[in-house]
C-alpha cells in the first residue's frame, strides 16, 4: 500500500493500518507530529483527572441521607400486641352493655330464675290441688269459666316454658312466664276466694 | 495502547465488610449508612472529577456528589443490578451535573479548574493546559466519552452502560473527540 497523508486519520481509525502511517511518518515530518500528539493525547489525558480533599463532605452526604430515612415501621409483632390489646379492652368494655341491652341472662341469674321459677311453679301445684276437686266438681257457670280460664293458661304456660328452654337466657320469655304463672296464681286464688264465701260454712 | 490497565467500577470494593456487590446493594436497600460511605470511598473521587469536567467548580462538584448519593439512597429499590453501581452512581451523577449545570449556567472560571500542584515538565503542562483548554470546545457527547474513558479510565462497556448508547459509539465517539482534540492542538501549535 502506498500510504499517504490524507490516510493519516484511517489509520488512527484501523490499527492495522498503523505500521504503514509508522513508516510514513518516518519521512513526513506533519504526519510524525500528528502521531505524536494523537499518543500525547492519551498518556496527558489521565492527568486531567481532578483530586481534591472534601473533608466535610461526607458529613453533609450523611446528614442528608439521615434526614431522608424513611419514618421507622414497627415491627408486625407489635402491630398485633396492639390489635389484641384492642380486641380485649373493647370486649371487657361492652360486656356489661351486652347483658343489660340484649335482654341476656348470665347462667348465674339464669340459675336463680330457674330456682326461683321452679319454687314458684311448685306452689301453684300446691294451690291447683287444693283448689282443683272443688273446681272440677261445681256444676256453676263461674266454675266452668275458671276451669276454661286455667285450661288456657297452662296451655300458654307450656308453649312458653318450651320457647324459654330453647332460649334459656331471654328475660322476656322468662318474665312472661312468670307473668303467666302469677296469673294462674291469682285465678286459683280467686276461685278459692268465691268458694269459700259461697261455702255453707262461711255462712 | 489505549485501554489497557483499565479500572472497573465494579468490584473488587476497598473494604471487606461486604463479601461482594451484592451483598453491598443489599446494605443499602437497609439504609444502612455504613454501605453508602464504603460507596463514598470507594467512588467520590472519580465522581467529584467528573462532575468537576462537567461543572467547572469544586463547589458545585461536590454538590451534585452529594445530591447523586441522595438520589441513590432514594432510588436504591427500584435498581435492578443490570450493570455495577458505581456504573449506576456515575449515570446518576451525569444527569445531575447536568440538570445542575442547566440551573446555574455559570461560566468556569479558569482560576477554579485548579491545576494540578505535582511538578511536571513545561512542556507537559503546556499540553496539559492545551488539552484541557481543547477539551471545553469538544462536541458534549464526545468529550463526555474521552473524559470517562481517557481522564477517568473506565471501559467502553461501562461507558456505554452509563450513556446508554453502544459500545461501538461510545468507542466512535472516543476517535471523533481524539480527533478534534489533535485538529485544535495541530492549529494552537501552528
Amino acid at each position: 500500500m502506498i500510504f499517504q497523508c490524507g490516510d493519516l486519520d484511517r489509520a488512527l481509525e484501523h490499527p492495522e493500518l498503523m505500521p504503514d502511517a509508522r513508516a510514513h511518518a518516518e519521512t513526513c515530518a506533519r504526519c510524525r507530529e500528528q502521531l505524536y500528539l494523537w499518543a500525547e493525547i492519551s498518556r496527558v489525558a489521565p492527568r486531567l483527572h481532578q483530586e481534591w480533599e472534601s473533608p466535610y463532605l461526607w458529613t453533609r452526604i450523611r446528614a442528608d441521607l439521615e434526614a431522608a430515612a424513611p419514618p421507622r415501621r414497627a415491627p408486625v409483632w407489635r402491630w398485633a400486641i396492639a390489635a389484641a390489646a384492642v380486641v380485649l379492652l373493647a370486649g371487657a368494655l361492652l360486656r356489661p352493655w351486652r347483658a343489660t341491652t340484649h335482654d341476656f341472662l348470665t347462667e348465674e341469674a339464669f340459675e336463680q330464675v330457674q330456682q326461683a321459677e321452679s319454687a314458684y311453679a311448685k306452689s301453684i301445684d300446691n294451690l291447683t290441688r287444693i283448689a282443683g276437686p272443688g273446681l272440677e266438681r261445681s256444676p256453676a257457670p263461674l266454675a266452668s269459666a275458671y276451669r276454661e280460664k286455667l285450661l288456657v293458661l297452662d296451655s300458654e304456660i307450656a308453649e312458653l316454658k318450651a320457647a324459654a328452654d330453647r332460649n334459656r337466657y331471654n328475660t322476656y320469655l322468662q318474665t312472661e312466664l312468670a307473668s303467666l304463672y302469677r296469673e294462674k296464681q291469682k285465678t286459683l286464688q280467686d276461685w278459692l276466694e268465691h268458694a269459700k264465701r259461697n261455702s255453707p260454712s262461711s255462712n | 495502547m489505549v485501554g489497557a490497565g483499565r479500572l472497573t467500577l465494579t468490584i473488587p470494593m476497598p473494604s471487606a465488610d461486604y463479601a461482594s456487590e451484592a451483598d453491598l446493594l443489599a446494605a443499602c436497600r437497609r439504609r444502612d449508612l455504613r454501605a453508602f460511605e464504603r460507596l463514598y470511598q470507594a467512588h467520590s473521587s472519580r465522581l467529584k472529577s467528573v462532575a468537576f469536567h462537567i461543572l467547572g467548580h469544586r463547589q458545585d462538584a461536590e454538590d451534585a456528589v452529594q445530591e447523586t448519593f441522595l438520589k441513590l439512597y432514594r432510588a436504591v429499590d427500584g435498581f435492578q443490578g443490570q450493570s455495577g453501581i458505581g456504573t449506576w452512581l456515575c449515570r446518576i451523577l451525569i444527569n445531575v451535573c447536568y440538570d445542575l449545570a442547566r440551573k446555574r449556567k455559570r461560566e468556569a472560571d479558569p482560576e477554579d479548574y485548579g491545576l494540578e500542584s505535582r511538578p511536571a515538565p513545561p512542556r507537559e503542562l503546556a499540553l496539559k493546559v492545551a488539552l484541557d483548554a481543547a477539551l471545553r470546545r469538544v462536541h458534549p457527547k464526545h468529550r463526555m466519552v474521552f473524559l470517562l474513558f481517557e481522564v477517568e479510565g473506565m471501559r467502553h462497556s461501562e461507558i456505554a452502560s452509563i450513556l446508554e448508547i453502544p459500545e461501538g459509539t461510545s468507542k466512535a465517539w472516543l476517535f471523533e473527540a481524539k480527533k478534534e482534540l489533535k485538529r485544535m492542538l495541530t492549529e494552537r501549535r501552528s
